[in-house]
């Protein structure tokens, strides 16, 4: 049910992991360059060069390939699975059909899925916007001035990031109970108001944002908040973009932690996929065609949003 | 407005702070004075009650809640707020425990809740589990579990813990030889064949293995989570995973070993499918395999299947080994009070009552399909006499009543992880050919450490 499209990491080590597109731009621009300083190029080098680059790269391409279409077959199987009669879920046919809608008919019945998909978006939009906002303010922070126990601040901030969630999965539960939040989204919410993750690559991006805008703002007048909000935020949108659909995904992606705080309510749709799961069998039509609308708003965001990320990955592969 | 009633529950709490200490201090159990006092009419109580079926959509949920509002509106004083155990990632009922623990960490348990039977041990000695015998009374238990339809008598003292009662058992159900009838023929093996001993079911196994070539019987108490009836089996072969005591683990004795390598046979020859439980259910509704031991509750969803896939589907019990008689276990849960206070206690009772009442079992059984606890109720002239007589699958289940035993909950904290170390040393025997004595002695020396 975890549907991730794209991972954090590629975006922590942006220099090892270059779009394939910049890579082949990279190589096309040295191969013209060379050109360049030769002074009576032969265009049979030339062609034959071209040709063995083509060649030596089409293992690369043949295994990224296998691995797109390796990836791409859950989500597939699932649109199969979703699609197909309830009698039929456990066909092992790798070709679609017969269609038939009677597990999102199920699905419809049986869990409140409009309202679910509605709540686990509020869910997933607060948090991203929270944690975008401490981002931008803790790395702001963090790039832009020097202080004292800075490094030690940043080290505790990358150490949180390493703690894993179900060591402190418990003391939070009883901090939330504790404050009466059990049950609401404002107890899911509140634990995870700072992302550790997206102030490390604000932060990153924001070391090499130029130093010459800073200045340029000071003489301008403009105070240190002014700044942030008029010359840096602007100037991020890309980033930020992207690191919002990141953020978005993985609050709407969150099961254990509202699974623990929102067990009176059938609020969320990670946990509503899961009431087709039992100890008698699993209902995998039901469960698959959940999936499918579950992944909708995710999918429907990240194609209007694309842009932004490849933006993203591109400018920070190429800084 | 308020003072009345906060009056009239102070002095309920005092009157059952001192019941309860009477209770503590006498070990005779309960006396007709200790008792926790009826409601009163007007006396507005409001009770939690955490179900794992609460967990599943469709019928499952339906049923609860629909249980649920008809309790209340016999008892209109009375609010249950009907909740499932908190996430985890295992099947329903697989982690009511540890959800009711965190919980009661934060100081909010539910009042009453549905808890597995291998938790029995922790629930009474280490959640908090009230002893309702102690409640009540045991005239009170033992009036609720008879009436016209009483409880079976194998099934009324399964949560009964040091001749206390802590819950009261709500639904189980027993190991069941499912199998595909069309198989069977197909392969040249009559429909209704003798199944009753493992070495029949391995040869009618072998004779529909060999047709289509692949193993064809699948036990989902060898597997990772089918302990329950995993004891099931030790017990028809003369072995035990406890000891009477419950201090010696024994599930590294001769008569253990000797179950692990009888059933381990099964897979050297070619019949027993290595296969996750969940990969079991559907391999048998699929048709991939022929024969399935598991619990009978999934019985309803393989008649789905077999009626879907045209096939005809039938039960036999579970095997014995040879002449000596099969010892089923029930899997399941009870119903359990976890509350302090006299009055949601009170509730309480007044609630597991209904749940576990003619009206409940009607319900539970025509809509989840489980086991009627009070099992009369099929018999002519009860209510779920017509349904039983529809479902000739029901047959063997409520015969194995008669033998049944318990299962057994491991004592300690680390009860989990010693049927984790049983589950693992089955399962590394019968499928993977791991030595059975060494590997058996060797799970139960460590289960052994992990009960001291």
């Amino acid at each position: 049910m975890a549907f991730v499209l794209t991972r954090p990491a590629a975006h922590t080590r942006p220099a090892a992991h270059t779009h394939p597109a910049a890579h082949t731009a990279a190589a096309q621009v040295g191969v013209a360059r060379e050109a360049d300083d030769v002074v009576a190029p032969s265009q049979h080098r030339l062609a034959s060069r071209s040709r063995v680059k083509v060649i030596s790269a089409a293992p690369a391409h043949v295994l990224l390939a296998v691995l797109a279409l390796v990836s791409i077959y859950p989500v597939y199987w699932m649109f199969v699975t979703a699609f197909r009669p309830a009698g039929d879920a456990l066909s092992t046919n790798p070709l679609p059909g017969p269609v038939s809608l009677e597990n999102f008919l199920t699905v419809w019945q049986q869990i409140p899925i409009g309202s679910m998909l509605a709540s686990t978006f509020g869910m997933a939009l607060t948090l991203a916007a929270a944690q975008l906002v401490v981002a931008v303010l803790a790395s702001y922070g963090f790039a832009r001035w020097s202080f004292r126990g800075k490094k030690v601040l940043y080290l505790l901030f990358v150490g949180s990031w390493l703690v894993p969630f179900q060591v402190t999965m418990i003391p939070n539960y009883l901090l939330v109970s504790q404050l009466g939040l059990l049950n609401t989204v404002a107890g899911v919410v509140l634990p995870q108001l700072c992302s550790a993750f997206a102030v490390m690559m604000l932060r990153q991006h924001l070391e090499s944002f130029p130093k010459e805008l800073l200045d340029a703002a000071q003489m301008d007048g403009r105070s240190s908040w002014q700044t942030l909000w008029q010359v840096v935020v602007p100037n991020l949108r890309p980033a930020l973009a992207a690191l919002a659909i990141m953020l978005f995904i993985s609050a709407w992606n969150e099961y254990l932690w509202p699974s623990l705080i929102m067990q009176k309510s059938t609020a969320l749709i990670q946990i509503g996929i899961r009431a087709f799961l039992g100890a008698e069998g699993n209902n995998w039509g039901a469960i698959m065609a959940a999936s499918t609308i579950a992944c909708l708003p995710i999918f429907l965001i990240y194609i209007f949003l694309q842009r932004y990320v490849v933006d993203a990955f591109v400018r920070s592969g190429l800084k | 407005m308020f003072k009345p009633r906060a009056l009239a529950l102070t002095a309920l709490a005092a009157v059952g702070a001192l019941s309860l200490s009477a209770c503590g201090g006498s070990s005779s159990g309960s006396t007709a004075s200790a008792v926790i006092p009826e409601l009163s009419p007007d006396q507005k109580v409001e009770i939690t009650f955490e179900s794992y079926n609460l967990t599943q959509a469709g019928v499952w949920t339906d049923t609860v809640k629909g249980l649920v509002a008809d309790f209340e509106k016999a008892h209109p004083n009375i609010t249950v707020h009907a909740q499932p155990p908190q996430g985890g990632s295992g099947p329903a009922g697989s982690n009511t425990i540890s959800s009711v623990q965190t919980q009661l960490l934060a100081g909010h348990a539910p009042e009453v809740a549905q808890l597995t039977f291998d938790g029995l041990d922790f629930a009474a000695t280490q959640l908090g589990a009230q002893p309702i015998s102690d409640l009540v009374g045991q005239k009170a238990i033992d009036d609720a579990l008879g009436g016209a339809h009483p409880f079976h008598p194998k099934a009324m003292h399964l949560a009964d813990w040091n001749g206390k009662t802590y819950g009261i058992p709500y639904v189980f159900s027993t190991p069941v030889l499912f199998y595909n009838a069309t198989a069977l023929e197909k392969a040249g093996v009559p429909a209704d064949t003798d199944l009753s001993t493992w070495d029949k079911v391995e040869a009618a196994a072998k004779a529909v293995s060999a047709k289509t070539g692949k193993p064809s019987l699948d036990v989902a108490c060898t597997s990772i989570g089918g302990n329950w009836c995993m004891q099931g089996i030790f017990k028809s072969n003369g072995a035990s995973v406890l000891s009477d005591d419950r201090k010696t683990i024994q599930f590294g004795s001769d008569a253990a070993i000797d179950t692990v390598t009888k059933m381990a046979q099964l897979t050297k020859d070619g019949v027993l499918r290595n296969a996750d439980a969940n990969s079991q259910l559907e391999g048998l509704a699929k048709g991939d395999s022929a024969f399935l031991l598991q619990s009978s509750a999934v019985q309803g969803m393989l008649m789905q299947a077999a009626a879907k896939g045209g096939w005809k589907l039938k039960a036999a019990g579970m095997p014995a080994f040879g002449s000596k008689p099969a010892v089923p276990t029930n899997s399941g849960s009870a119903l359990f009070i976890l509350s302090q206070d006299p009055a949601k206690q009170r509730a309480s009772w007044e609630f597991i009552k209904f749940m576990t009442s003619d009206h409940a079992y009607e319900q539970i059984s025509t809509k989840i399909g489980y086991l009627p606890l009070r099992t009369s109720l099929t018999q002519q002239g009860g209510s779920l006499y017509d349904w039983a007589q529809k479902n000739p699958l029901l047959a063997p289940n409520l015969a194995q009543l008669d033998r049944l035993q318990p299962w057994v909950s491991y004592p300690g904290n680390s009860y989990v992880q010693v049927d984790d170390v049983l589950g693992k040393a089955v399962e590394a025997v019968v499928y993977y050919g791991k030595d059975p004595k060494s590997t058996m002695q060797d799970a139960q020396q460590r289960a052994q450490d992990l009960i001291k």
